[in-house]
């Protein structure tokens, strides 16, 4: 059984390698980055996606079910977060009769439970061979081998200090969450009277488990999910974004396909200008500014379309809106999935800045290592009730 | 022909057609909008004329028939203009999927172009569909541009002329704004799915299985 | 009732509603859809009823206002060169709205009467070629992703503030934008599969193994009775109409 970890920098040539790797042999069993790119899309609930792969002799493998799946064998598989779409890919596989599988950087996004299950399950298979990109695994586990990348495409740097250099101060306001509740129409609860406190210049890491409701409460803040019970005020004033519309967030999503407003950078920033209220606001990424940022982030033109991009670079360009300073508060889900360490860096000291200028941060990491290098305080998300500490 | 993106291409533009179209015909508008797809399909396989029309020409029909079955039963009855909006598409709007890429894009020239092929598709739209409208349904379907034919009866037309002078009325300023959307719609489509679409069929195949 | 049963028997009361042309020859149609969401779909109907009254409703409102209160004959008199009557137009009008409602009724019960399986369930049981399934699943599978491409393209113009949750001005001037982040969310979703996901693993012939392994069930005597009560009601109406 050949286990082997692929490392080296962004660029570097690592998912080329794994797909040569895997395309080496007779079919392969693949999960990409983020959630879409891990299950097949041919089935509409997680119990359909398991038959899909299920094979009709036992394969020769113990299983791996750390799904509740009597919960969620009728969900779609899009309802499901993230990392329970990687675990139920990684299912699928169990059950499968694949003798290979290649694991592209999906493993970032399990929680602290989770992930090494998923590692042990890897490093115990008995027969076929394992591939795996990851970025938050510094050195192969016992029983693996490596091989470095190294072959680097140019022009995709990452100069966030330099993005950042006309930040100035910002007041932002105190955010007061009183008896939240939300729940998905399918009937999952997500929170039950929640409540939490967020002071302007400080950063807040979401913790929790896979599906626990990180994302739903990002989502919450923008407007885009309405809660059915519950208030958040801003500097004690009463504030509904779900109804009024968004005006402090600014919010980089988990998979960064995920926040684009339009084809390319220009179209984006603009339709995203167009709404701002006030000029002052608007100044703050006006073409010229949002051109001296991209190319920070190694992006030529305002032109450039956003999905001919890199996965990497994308992930970059998602950070572009809430590091301009546009919004007080700032919002990052799984900002690192993806990135390497050395990137990683560069990004915890950008968030420790922007709190010291009196922005707000809210960031949603599994990554400890990430998250010890930004001064921060916890928040947990635990049986539908919010605690800070 | 039939590779695994250009399937899912055809699934894709038929689906833009049901919803747009829907959307049109519910609110009663005299337009239709209701095949950006089938001229979509074809700027986006440009490179390979017969395909495009035969993916276009299915996208299309389609969604006549999802159409037809959820929301106007006069729909599936237009499948010859359904032909008649690819054929075109192909052998005219087609011919500047470069333009529309340009970046940044030449204003007045991409104005000129989406008018005259606007206008082309509209008039060949509106004759094919004429006698269908006028015969089979007495010049009124359940579209909003039935209000514009029940007028010129009122004026004292004859059926088809009024079928005709409606659809010659109508018919322009809709395929106009479908054009443009099509137009506005592949420039924003990536290179690596236009380039996934031209691919051989054996390369693609080989890949897909 | 089997699916592939049910998949005939739509297909049938399709056929009834396309052919019967006068009011009368669909009452035995109606009478068989009647009997049908009694026994098969219970008190879902109701649901059915609802959403098939949605589409209609509009479309006879329409049709009333043009064809009986401005043109005032129908068709067949308009091509004949006659006067006409209002109430030739209204039947013309009845007839049309009495087909949709069928067409779309029939369609909305035999869906609420497999609701329990999903629609890769569905494909399995049915006795039809395994490259006609796989192409079933495949357009199934992007309606799927077309809604979590509108999923997607929402949350983000939604974030941005570009659109509002709820309807709005914004959201009809904005809706263009709408439009292409969908379509730009869907196209990426599908490139992506089609380039990675999909090649790598074979996932489509995965797709004609589980077909393969699938029981699909063959015709039982109750798709025997609704195959007959419904090609006779089309066959009434086939009738009505010569006469």
């Amino acid at each position: 059984m050949a286990r082997q970890l692929i490392t080296g920098p962004n660029f570097s040539g690592r998912s080329d390698a794994l797909r040569v790797r895997l395309t080496a042999g007779g079919p392969a069993f693949f999960v990409g980055p983020y959630a879409e790119a891990a299950l097949s899309g041919l089935a509409s609930t997680a119990a359909d996606e398991l038959s899909v792969y299920r094979a009709d002799t036992v394969p020769q493998r113990a299983p791996f079910a750390p799904l509740d799946f009597e919960a969620c064998a009728d969900r779609k598989p899009q309802s499901l977060s993230g990392g329970e779409q990687v675990l139920l890919a990684l299912q699928c596989f169990s059950q499968s009769t694949y003798g290979a599988i290649g694991i592209d950087t999906a493993l970032e996004q399990l929680d602290g439970s989770n992930r090494p299950q998923a590692i042990d399950f890897l490093s115990q298979l008995d027969a076929g061979e394992v591939t795996l990109i990851d970025n938050r695994m510094a050195a192969p586990p016992p029983g693996w081998s490596s091989t470095a990348c190294t072959r680097g495409t140019p022009g995709f740097g990452c100069d966030l200090a330099g993005l950042m250099a006309g930040l100035g101060t910002r007041a932002a306001p105190r955010i007061v969450i009183r008896d939240l509740d939300f729940r998905y129409r399918r009937g999952v609860d997500v929170f039950t009277g929640a409540a939490l406190t967020l002071e302007p210049g400080h950063a807040y890491r979401l913790f929790g488990r896979n599906g626990a409701g990180k994302t739903t409460l990002l989502k919450i803040l923008v407007g885009v999910l309405a809660p059915g019970r519950g208030e958040i005020l801003l500097d004690d004033q009463p504030c509904a974004p779900w109804r009024h519309g968004n005006e402090t967030f600014a919010l980089a999503t988990q998979n960064p396909d995920h926040q684009w407003c339009g084809a390319t950078l220009r179209e984006d920033v603009g339709r995203r200008r167009a709404v701002l209220k006030t000029s002052v606001d608007a100044s703050r990424v006006s073409d010229q500014q949002i051109a001296a940022a991209a190319q920070k982030l190694g992006i030529a033109s305002l032109d450039q379309h956003l999905y001919e991009l890199p996965l990497a670079a994308r992930k970059r360009l998602s950070w572009l809106w809430p590091l301009s300073g546009v919004m007080p508060w700032i919002m990052l889900d799984e900002p690192t999935v993806g990135q390497d360490r050395d990137t990683c860096t560069v990004l915890a000291a950008a968030l420790a800045v922007f709190c010291r200028h009196g922005y707000g941060v809210l960031f949603v990491t599994h990554d400890d290592e990430f998250a010890g290098q930004v001064p921060h305080r916890m928040v947990s998300i635990e049986n539908r009730r919010m605690s800070t500490s | 022909m039939f590779t695994t993106p250009r399937l899912v291409l055809i699934a894709l533009c038929a689906a833009l057609n049901v919803a747009v179209g829907s959307i049109v015909y519910l609110l009663k508008l005299p337009i239709y909008l209701d095949s950006i797809g089938i001229i979509l399909c074809a700027l986006l396989l440009a490179s390979d004329r017969w395909a495009g029309f035969v993916c276009a020409s299915i996208a299309g029909t389609i969604s006549c028939v999802i159409i037809f079955l959820l929301v106007n039963p006069f729909f599936i009855w237009f499948e010859m203009t359904v032909l008649a909006i690819a054929l075109i598409s192909v052998l005219l709007t087609a011919r500047f999927t470069g333009l529309f890429q340009a970046r940044p894009l030449p204003h007045g020239k991409f104005v000129t172009i989406v008018l005259l092929c606007g206008v082309v598709t509209g008039v060949v739209s509106a004759i094919v569909s004429a006698p269908v409208v006028a015969y089979l349904f007495g010049g009124v379907t359940g579209s909003g541009s039935a209000f514009v034919v029940a007028f010129f009866l009122k004026t004292g037309q004859k059926l088809l002329d009024a079928a005709v002078l409606s659809g010659l009325t109508a018919d322009p300023i809709d395929k106009i704004l479908q054009v443009l959307f099509a137009a506005l719609l592949y420039r924003a489509t990536p290179a690596d799915f236009i380039a996934m679409l031209a691919t051989p069929p054996t390369a693609s195949a080989a890949r897909a299985a | 009732m089997t699916p592939n049963g049910a998949a005939i028997f739509v297909a049938v009361m399709l056929a009834g509603a396309l052919v019967a042309s006068e009011p009368i020859g669909f009452s035995l149609l109606y009478a068989v859809i009647a009997a049908f969401a009694l026994v098969e779909v219970g008190l879902r109907t109701f649901a059915a009823l609802a959403r098939s009254a949605l589409v209609v409703l509009p479309l006879a409102v329409f049709m009333a206002l043009v064809w009986v209160g401005f043109v005032g004959r129908s068709p067949a008199e308009i091509a004949a060169g006659v006067p006409g009557t209002r109430v030739a137009s209204a039947t013309y009008v009845v007839v049309v709205c009495l087909r949709l409602f069928l067409i779309v009724l029939a369609t909305q019960l035999v869906t609420l009467r497999f609701e329990r399986l999903t629609p890769l369930q569905f494909i399995c049981a049915l006795r039809i070629p395994t490259t006609a399934k796989r192409l079933l699943a495949l357009t199934l599978s992007l309606s799927e992703t077309l809604r979590h491409a509108v999923e997607r393209a929402r949350t983000a113009l939604i974030a941005a503030g570009v659109i509002t949750r709820r309807p709005s001005l914004r959201n009809i001037i904005n809706g263009w934008m709408l439009v292409q982040t969908v379509w730009l969310s869907a196209i990426t979703i599908a490139v992506g599969r089609m380039r990675d996901k999909w090649p790598i693993e074979g996932t489509l012939s995965r797709l004609d193994d589980l077909f393969q392994r699938a029981q699909p069930q063959s015709l039982g005597s109750g798709d025997a009775i609704w195959l007959l009560l419904g090609a006779g009601a089309a066959a009434f109406g086939i009738g009505i109409g010569i006469a």
